[in-house]
């Protein structure tokens, strides 16, 4: 059995993964490429988020009562992190190099924050909190 | 809405570290000056009181300054905690860090009672208050625990330097009587204050950094979890027995040359990076050190074997210390004012697209010319330390090296305040 902060670490590794795929490929200009790796980022980064969002944090929220507290921290930076998708998006259609390598460099630098925030407290927290947690992850890990 | 709910957030006020930050190439540039107008004789000896006062420009007024206001920003963001009143303990620390450093400085050069008095009394509260206030911190149970470990161990070796330091300037106008071990107390202050608080502070905020900034895997276990403490006890050792120790720390920045080289290897973001170039830059000149130490003497042209301790010591500090400290600025820099301001956004959400990404604020290219200039400085210090008629090109190159990083720093903080006040506008409508 995988526990939630072993399997929400390895989306993240994953997810950077692709995300620096994609970033070489524009560094080198392969535009095609670059779109290729991109989209299978930011599908990852939808179910990622949607896992915590719909699934997660209202399991920990209802446990331990905590509904404007570190979950709701994270939620306003996944809706940051979206708009910089999105603004990466925009960079990648119009094929401005420049413009998506500045960006890039922000997400990245976002998500690592967020990421380490998420891995050093709350998946810790809730590992200890979420009594059913185990069969939460059997449930992504079947999706 | 409680934001504040992860500790994680409990960073400090950015003004503060940024003061400590544009402080640091000021004081180069005052070295330079210093360089200039001291002439060959600043190079014919580490005992000249010229170059004593330039050793301690470089080391209290560059890095040490730096390495106090990044710890500032980096104990919340890897150890989850921030210190108690930080604009308080930023302000006591930081002024008198400017007058001790400037009072010492000036005792090397015209020595007097009044100035070796305030100089201990200045670096004394600055460095004091500071370890005081971190050692509170550092003393609980924290997160992340290699980078911590480091640390502890690294504020624990700037205490001692702090001591011999004292022990030093009391015996110069009497107030103790440490004839007998006077230089033996001078080299174990240099070599912690180079080795136990420069570099052991550097070792551990990489084992943090690189896999953050680069996406590289984490150093090897038995690097992170022993090469700091073994570090800091040959260093306990080194007091005793200098002689027998020295090679073995020199050995250990070897191996940490090589683990760090084979990291950086690993990462995943290829795309190039100043502040990459600044690691390799570091982690070659270890091994190249390692390689100029064990050599033997014969094999060393009489020229290079006369000023042997004083060209390690000074690649040490230029090639290794204060690259990797330059690269880091390339980094911390932007990644500061994005952070910050990327919270000031959270419950205002649309006031986030006024936010410049990150090469706004400090440009890829700039970063590059400082390694380049870096890079040189660099070699003309070496030759200068062969070739002390050289001098006024070193100055000049720290002159423009240093003022260049002055800039980007002033860039990059013109550009938070500005993004800050359209923010706050929007806040308002």
């Amino acid at each position: 059995m995988t526990s939630i902060p072993e399997f929400m670490t390895t989306k993240h590794r994953e997810c950077d993964e692709l995300f620096t795929e994609a970033e070489a490929a524009v560094a080198k200009v392969d535009w095609s490429l670059a779109l290729t790796k991109w989209q299978s980022f930011a599908v990852e980064l939808s179910k990622h988020f949607s896992q915590e969002e719909d699934i997660l944090f209202p399991k920990f929220e209802q446990a331990t009562g905590m509904t404007s507290g570190p979950t709701q921290v994270m939620r306003m930076e996944h809706q940051q992190i979206r708009a910089l998708v999105q603004d990466l998006d925009n960079a990648l259609a119009a094929q401005n190099k420049d413009e998506y390598l500045g960006l890039s460099e922000t997400l990245m630098v976002m998500m690592q924050q967020h990421n380490m925030k998420e891995e050093m407290m709350l998946y810790p927290m809730m590992e200890k909190n979420v009594a059913d947690g185990e069969q939460i992850i059997a449930q992504f890990q079947a999706s | 809405m409680n934001i504040n709910g992860l500790s994680f957030n409990a960073l400090p006020p950015i003004d503060l570290p940024f003061r400590f930050f544009i402080t640091a190439p000021i004081f180069i540039i005052l070295c330079a000056f210093l360089i200039l107008f001291s002439g060959e004789t600043l190079w014919v000896s580490r005992w000249q009181p010229s170059m004593l006062a330039l050793t301690h420009g470089f080391t209290l007024g560059f890095l040490t300054m730096v390495m106090m206001g990044a710890l500032l920003q980096l104990l919340p963001v890897i150890g989850g905690v921030g210190i108690a009143r930080p604009r308080l303990v930023v302000s006591v620390c930081h002024s008198t860090l400017i007058i001790g450093i400037l009072c010492l400085m000036a005792n090397f050069i015209w020595p007097s009672k009044l100035l070796t008095i305030s100089s201990l009394i200045f670096l004394v509260c600055s460095i004091g208050v500071y370890i005081l206030t971190f050692t509170w911190v550092l003393v609980k149970k924290l997160s992340q625990g290699d980078s911590i470990i480091g640390f502890r161990l690294a504020m624990s070796a700037l205490f001692i330097v702090l001591l011999l330091g004292v022990g030093l300037l009391s015996q110069s106008i009497g107030f103790l009587s440490v004839n007998s071990i006077g230089k033996m107390l001078t080299n174990s202050h240099a070599l912690f204050g180079l080795v136990g608080w420069g570099s052991l502070l550097i070792i551990s905020v990489s084992f943090q950094v690189i896999s953050m900034f680069h996406v590289a895997p984490s150093f090897p276990k038995l690097i992170s979890r022993y090469l700091p403490s073994s570090l800091f006890f040959l260093l306990i050792f080194s007091i005793f027995q200098p002689v027998f120790v020295v090679p073995f720390i020199i050995l250990i920045h070897g191996v940490f040359a090589l683990s760090l080289l084979l990291v950086i290897s690993k990462r995943k973001r290829k795309i190039p990076d100043s502040t990459i170039r600044f690691w390799q830059l570091a982690a070659l000149t270890l091994i190249v050190l390692n390689i100029f130490y064990f050599t033997p003497d014969k094999f060393l042209p009489s020229f290079i074997r006369q000023q042997k301790t004083l060209l390690i010591t000074a690649v040490y500090l230029y090639f290794y210390l204060v690259a990797v400290i330059q690269g880091m600025l390339l980094k911390i820099l932007p990644f500061l004012s994005y952070t910050h301001l990327q919270q000031k956004c959270l419950v205002n959400f649309s006031a986030m697209q006024t936010i410049p990404h990150m090469h706004k604020f400090l440009n890829k290219k700039h970063g590059q010319w400082l390694f380049y200039l870096h890079f040189m400085t660099g070699i003309v210090l070496f030759y200068t330390l062969v070739i002390p008629s050289t001098y006024w090109l070193l100055s000049l190159l720290l002159l423009i090296e240093f003022s260049w990083l002055l800039y980007l720093m002033i860039k990059v903080m013109r550009l938070y305040f500005l993004t800050l006040t359209k923010i706050n506008l929007s806040v308002n409508e």
